[in-house]
């Protein structure tokens, strides 16, 4: 994961310029994976709140050891690295303390009818789905279908082995199925 | 397609969808970087300290220690992997100073014979790539660099050919690291 936009800056020259001392500079890093970081906190965690911790404390972190990021080029997918073990951190706290629950009887009781209700019903079962799997399967599946990753790159950022990366995948795909499967009849 | 691999398809369209983040955000970030110390730059040269060496006992590798007070810590090689398979079990990678709260020369050493380059980076250098290159003993592909250590636990690793990052298989892992592939510890202890 590297960027070059319009502006012709890639994140190389970003990093390089924050090393040489423009810390002013780092706000176009965050501006740049601000977005995608964010959804993979917010899919990961289950709640704004907590994304957005995790998201901050990723970018924070990223600025203090930004001279550990050996390929600056690369510096979206060092950083990615770095959320991804924050969302492991952090989830596992959460976890200790209560359990995030995204599915939202009420509100889709208030969205039953018609197709806009139909639609939101299905994203937050979507969501409640999710978030019934367990953390490695989530992060693995995440990382693959929606970040589309390959599994290499997977390997790289979470220092999981590709089978257990593929067993993690097929495990989730199967708990998901089951899962919406179960929904829909209910 | 299976009607189970479009179910699945579609919620990862929905997965993929764009969420709202605070906008605050950025400036929060910015906040929290200028409340702290920018990234550390690279250490001052060190070679006066080459010149106090210290009598240490090391393990792990005892084979691979040498007489001057060294710890040997790592075999590595072609391919990477396998031969870090290859190589003896973790063990504790402590280095016992003899001067309290002296620097402790401690020789880092890993097999590469088809690296090019081969680097050292760690706490003890900000993990700096151009710090700490290590130098090859001739024919045998064994490089090696000695850093003298404070009293202290530091995490570290070496970057083969500057992009292939590696823990040393024979000392213990740093569980809590955040940086991606896991990196190894030395302690240096002092006496």
């Amino acid at each position: 994961m590297g960027i070059h936009d319009v502006t012709g800056e890639s994140d190389g020259d970003f990093v390089r310029r924050v090393l040489d001392g423009d810390t002013a500079a780092y706000a176009g890093l965050v501006t740049r994976y601000r977005d995608r970081l964010g959804r993979y906190a917010m899919r990961m965690l289950g709640n704004q709140a907590d994304a957005e911790e995790a998201l901050q404390d990723a970018f924070v972190r990223g600025y203090r050891s930004l001279r550990r990021c050996t390929d600056p080029e690369r510096f979206g997918a060092w950083l990615f690295g770095i959320l991804v073990n924050r969302c492991r951190t952090l989830g596992g706290r959460r976890a200790r303390r209560q359990r995030t629950v995204i599915h939202d009887e009420v509100a889709l009781s208030r969205a039953s009818v018609g197709d806009e209700g139909e639609e939101f019903a299905l994203r937050e079962t979507i969501q409640w789905a999710v978030a019934q799997l367990s953390a490695p399967n989530r992060e693995a599946f995440l990382l693959k279908h929606v970040e589309e990753l390959s599994y290499d790159e997977m390997t790289e950022l979470t220092g999981v082995s590709v089978s257990a990366l593929k067993m993690r995948v097929m495990r989730a795909r199967e708990e998901l199925q089951r899962l919406l499967s179960e929904a829909v009849r209910d | 397609m299976t009607e189970r691999d479009m179910l699945l398809d579609r919620v990862a369209d929905i997965l993929k969808e764009p969420v709202a983040i605070d906008p605050e955000l950025d400036r929060r970030v910015l906040n929290g970087i200028l409340a702290g110390p920018a990234p550390r730059a690279a250490p001052p040269a060190v070679l006066a300290w080459f010149t106090r060496r210290r009598t240490v006992s090391v393990s792990p590798l005892g084979g691979l220690a040498l007489a001057a007070g060294i710890a040997g810590l790592a075999l590595l090689g072609r391919p990477a992997w396998q031969l870090a398979e290859r190589s003896t079990a973790p063990q504790a990678a402590t280095v016992a100073a003899s001067a309290e709260l002296a620097p402790s020369v401690v020789q880092f050493v890993i097999v590469a014979p088809s690296a090019a380059t081969v680097s050292l980076v760690g706490d003890f250098n900000d993990w700096n790539v151009a710090a700490t290159p290590m130098r090859p003993a001739p024919g045998d592909g064994i490089w090696s660099v000695t850093v003298p250590l404070e009293p202290g636990r530091y995490r570290y690793a070496f970057l083969v050919d500057g992009q292939t990052w590696l823990a040393d298989p024979s000392a213990p892992r740093a569980f809590d690291d955040d940086f991606g592939p896991p990196n190894s510890v030395v302690t240096v202890r002092g006496s």
